[in-house]
């Protein structure tokens, strides 16, 4: 049995489920004070009709560092940064103990100017001397060769081994979050990553805890991640910035789950506040070129494309002039869901997309009469008629999410490429079907239907598609490969593997020493991955010249762990089978 | 997070598989470190500076600055067509006012590509720059444009495409050509009867360093473009004048290079040649890439950078200062009659003897302009070379008169009927008519 829990905004979504189907299914209320209550008032629910012993593994979906982030509960973190020549690293103060250190490396890797060890270490004694427990190691090109980030990592006394003075809880060395070159980003995502670690570790040490407790010890529990994938536990511990915005991942993770999609197709999750589109191409979901911004800041933490605009069930009815709109503010609930059945409507009672939905027939929810009693009232003071305003109003909804999806879909067409053969073969991509699911998806889909003049598809489950998500999502890895054989050397930056590699190293050895690498660490940490789920996303060779002679290749290779699901639900009924 | 004073749309096109050949300068490992340094700078993440896909020029956009021969397919490959087409992208991204700048970070190069292409020289087949200029035109209407080369090696491609034409002025600063290839670009050569003074060369000796670029920028360059007044400023920014580059002898430093962009504040950047790979391209594209967007470029500073051994001679200061005196000149009070070429009957002919060093091919062109009063002129060239026999090629200029257009029909309608010309191509700007002939 699997367990999937999506702790939302709003709500907190739990299923169990099997290949046999769902077995059992929660919603409650998010408690944004207490979040380990939500989990536990979830995983209750799900243990009153399923055995603890069946379950297997636990999938787990949280806003936690998030709201950590959003609400300042974050801890003050010790930011070593060398940035080196080329833009100075004043630009990207993070945080008050934000130390630039002299020393460079540049983009072959090698040290052209040497980390002032002395420097570091009255940095170091600063950040101490204010209690600072937490330290991110930064610097530019790191991810070419690790020396300076490592020397700092031992000044520090990593992985909280104590030091003469006094050691650090942890540390994040800027080249262990990946291959990719950004040092901005990688110098945000370490901040992040330090800022978030305390709580992120005493809210897992309490799941494990309450796991215990329900009998579920022998569970195994993965944290879901924005690509559209899952971690282990034990290893978000150690990043937990990659559990930033899974919210959205299981969303589509869930479609996948439900729908057997296999060309290019546009996914609609529409929600309360916001609608979410995603863009899938030969059925796979397309993850984003660059990293998630948290707060102002782009950070490398990978992320499935998602685009959210302000228009949902519960965004407000506006007319301008003689144009009726949606969105993008939310004026709290709809009338539908807000006034009781034969009360009366309260003064300047502004209806919602809901409503409109209701006022044309499309759905019956909660309090129908109060919708179009609210339409009416609305509708009247702009003298417009009923049900004009109502059809207009889901006309503009529609209309907006299809813009906003060709302008995603022209964003990834349009997006750089490199090479002579990408951008004279490049495949444009066309979407042949809709897929929706959240609140008024039903309600919407005809709507939509005629917007896009799309075959849409509305699943069974729609409703709970995230924690259905979020139960079987795979585990996804990723890495980058850097070699070059004039020097003699590979780099994995995220497995802080370096090792040395005979002048005749090939990019087909690279190819199959990064897929090596990267299945040989899931192993470690006891997940199964499919080979045939592991792939090679980028692989280039240059030859390096000097005065006319070739002195060695430049080898990049990337391959990851496709997204994907444990399996698909795809014709069963709420029941099961 | 910081921000682009001005905007900025970026054309990085490292073309990673194309190469002249293996271990050519002009090979796939060109830009790779360029884009390295530019990613892991984050330049794409500053709010105003993006990055943009370039486009594919088409046999048209190129037919509109070359004659090729045999035909356009022969001569470019596909990574010129898309180093052309990068070049357009970013004029549109100006002209349409999606960014204030532009830098088409393309390969390969194209400023030595003349009016006639046969082949490939100086690394070069199609006139990045020119293709651009006459996209300009014809699509928005451009009419005043400076080119400013700042390329180490003369643009003589460029200043050949422009000789007859007055309202593009075109500058180059490059290394004195009787050091460096291609050994032309003295300052006598200052175009064609219609517009002398519309070429500026500003031959620099060797060793040229940061002080004498901004010198010559600041005494040469800047009044004689206040003067001219031009819509748009155009800079082939060549590299190779980086103290580390293998093919050359100048002294220009990362910074050097940005400070001159600061000053010159082209609208449109096109990178030219530039062969220091590892040590000066990734700092000097970094440089100008921050300076033409109005951001802090102090901290570039390539690794082998050192003060005094990359300081200018003071000895070459002096005789700086004299070029600084007397080339000004050029265009304020340009001589009378062009130093090469003459005129017979109403036509003004030039005879010229070219190589292509890249493909080994021989040319000797007689070019010869129609001395029209009305319109630029009719242009009539005749090549032959030791890959092409006689070749003809016949252009009816943009804004020509009637009578010159009239005269292009009839010659190229002559020149198929009785002369042996194995190749003619007949570009008629005015109808936007293009024709080949000889297939």
């Amino acid at each position: 049995m699997y367990l999937g829990i999506d702790v939302g905004g709003t709500h907190t979504d739990a299923v169990a489920l099997s290949e046999a189907g769902i077995a059992a299914q929660v919603k409650v209320k998010t408690d944004h004070a207490d979040l380990l209550a939500s989990v536990n008032q979830a995983l209750a629910g799900i243990l009153k009709t399923v055995s603890p012993k069946d379950v297997r593994q636990l999938n787990l979906s949280t806003t936690l560092s998030t709201n950590a982030i959003v609400q300042g509960t974050t801890e003050d973190v010790g930011m070593l940064v060398i940035p080196g020549p080329g833009i100075g690293a004043d630009e990207f103060m993070l945080c008050r103990d934000y130390f630039v250190l002299p020393g460079a490396i540049d983009h072959r890797g090698s040290e052209t100017d040497r980390l002032d060890e002395g420097a570091a270490r009255s940095a170091i004694e600063a950040c101490r001397a204010k209690g600072v427990r937490v330290f991110g190691c930064v610097g530019k090109f790191s991810t070419r060769n690790p020396l300076h980030e490592n020397t700092l990592g031992q000044l520090l006394g990593q992985k909280g081994a104590p030091t003469a003075d006094g050691g650090s809880d942890f540390v994040t060395l800027g080249h262990e979050l990946g291959g990719r070159l950004n040092f901005p980003r990688r110098l945000a995502t370490a901040y992040f990553n330090c800022a978030v670690w305390r709580v992120f570790n005493a809210f897992a040490s309490a799941v494990e805890k309450s796991l215990a407790d329900l009998g579920l010890a022998h569970v195994r529990v993965n944290t879901l991640k924005a690509d559209g994938g899952t971690f282990p536990l034990a290893q978000a511990r150690r990043m937990p910035v990659q559990s930033i915005f899974s919210g959205p991942a299981a969303s589509v993770m869930g479609i996948i789950a439900l729908c057997d999609i296999t060309r290019d197709s546009v996914i609609l999750d529409i929600g309360g506040t916001t609608t979410d589109i995603a863009v899938f191409v030969d059925g796979q979901p397309l993850v984003e070129n660059d990293g998630i911004h948290i707060g102002s800041h782009p950070t490398l933490v990978r992320a499935l494309k998602v685009r959210s605009i302000g228009i949902g069930g519960d965004s407000a009815l506006n007319v301008l002039a003689d144009a009726v709109r949606v969105g993008p503010n939310r004026l709290g609930p709809s009338l539908a869901d807000s006034v009781p059945a034969g009360a009366g409507l309260p003064a300047g009672a502004r209806p919602t997309l809901i409503d409109a939905l209701n006022a044309t027939g499309a759905c019956s929810h909660g309090n129908v009469d109060a919708s179009r009693r609210g339409l009416a009232e609305f509708a009247a003071l702009h003298s417009i008629r009923p049900e004009v305003l109502a059809a207009s109003a889901v006309e503009a909804a529609s209309e907006a999410i299809y813009k906003a999806t060709q302008e995603l879909l022209s964003e990834i067409n349009d997006k750089p490429v490199y090479t002579i053969h990408e951008l004279l073969e490049g495949r444009r991509v066309a979407p042949g079907r809709v897929y929706l699911m959240g609140g008024p998806a039903s309600a919407m889909k005809e709507a939509v239907r005629q917007r896009f003049e799309l075959f849409t598809v509305v699943p069974e489950h729609f409703e709970v598609a995230n924690a259905i998500g979020a139960a079987l999502t795979r585990n996804t890895a990723s890495l980058e490969l850097f070699a070059d054989t004039e020097r003699g050397v590979m780099f994995i930056p995220a497995l802080r593997h370096r090792e040395n590699v005979p002048r005749t190293y090939s990019l087909e050895d690279a190819k199959r020493d990064a897929m090596n690498h990267m299945l040989g660490h899931l192993s470690e940490m006891g997940v199964f991955a499919d080979r045939d789920n592991a792939q090679i996303t980028h692989a280039t060779s240059f030859n390096m010249v000097d005065e006319g002679r070739t002195t060695g290749r430049n080898i990049r290779v990337k391959c990851q762990i496709k997204p994907g699901v444990a399996f698909v639900l795809t014709g069963t009924s709420a029941g099961g089978r | 997070m910081h921000e682009a004073k001005n905007s900025l749309g970026i054309i990085l096109f490292p073309a990673f598989d194309w190469s002249i050949s293996p271990t050519h300068p002009e090979r796939e490992e060109r830009l790779l470190y360029t884009q390295d340094q530019l990613m892991e700078e984050g330049l794409f993440d500053i709010e105003g500076v993006d990055e943009h896909k370039p486009g594919v020029a088409t046999r048209e956009d190129v037919e509109r600055a070359h004659f090729c021969f045999p035909e356009v397919e022969a001569v470019a490959t596909r990574s010129h067509l898309v180093a052309a087409g990068g070049t357009i992208t970013a004029a549109d991204l100006v002209m349409t006012g999606r960014h204030k700048r532009a830098f088409a970070l393309v390969r390969p190069p194209g400023h030595h590509a003349m009016k006639v292409v046969h082949g490939s020289r100086g690394f070069c087949s199609i006139n990045t720059e020119a293709v651009m200029i006459e996209h300009l035109r014809e699509k928005y209407g451009v009419k005043r444009i400076a080119v400013v080369d700042t390329d180490c090696h003369h643009g003589d491609g460029t200043q050949d495409i422009y000789w007859h034409d007055p309202d593009v002025l075109f500058i180059s600063l490059h290394q004195d050509g009787r050091t460096l290839y291609p050994g032309t670009g003295f300052p006598t050569d200052c175009g064609g009867p219609g517009a002398l003074g519309r070429t500026i060369n500003i031959p620099l000796p060797p060793g040229t360093g940061d002080e004498g670029y901004l010198m010559v920028m600041q005494r040469i360059v800047l009044p004689i473009l206040r003067d001219f007044n031009p819509e748009l400023v155009i800079n082939s920014a060549g590299q190779d004048n980086h103290f580390t580059d293998p093919i050359t002898n100048m002294n220009l430093t990362a910074q050097g290079y940005a400070h001159m962009t600061e000053l010159l504040a082209p609208d449109i950047a096109v990178l030219e040649g530039g062969y220091a790979i590892q040590g000066a391209l990734p700092y000097v594209n970094l440089g100008i890439a921050l300076s033409l967007a109005g951001l802090d470029y102090s901290g570039v500073r390539e690794p082998a950078y050192d003060a005094v051994k990359h300081g200018q001679r003071p000895q070459l200061a002096e005789y700086i200062e004299r070029l600084c005196d007397t080339i000004p000149d050029v265009y304020f009070h340009p001589p009378k009659e062009p130093a090469d070429g003459f005129v017979s009957g109403d036509w003004f002919v030039r005879h010229k003897n070219i190589y292509y060093d890249t493909d080994g091919i021989t040319e000797a062109q007689t070019e010869e302009l129609y001395l029209c009063g009305a319109c630029r002129g009719l242009l009539k060239i005749i090549s032959r070379t030791t890959k092409n026999p006689a070749c003809l090629g016949i252009e009816i200029p943009l804004h020509a008169c009637d009578a010159c257009r009239s005269l292009g029909y009839s010659i190229y309608e002559e020149a198929q009927v009785k002369e042996g010309f194995r190749y003619a191509q007949f570009i008629n700007r005015r109808d936007k008519e293009y024709v080949r002939h000889g297939f």
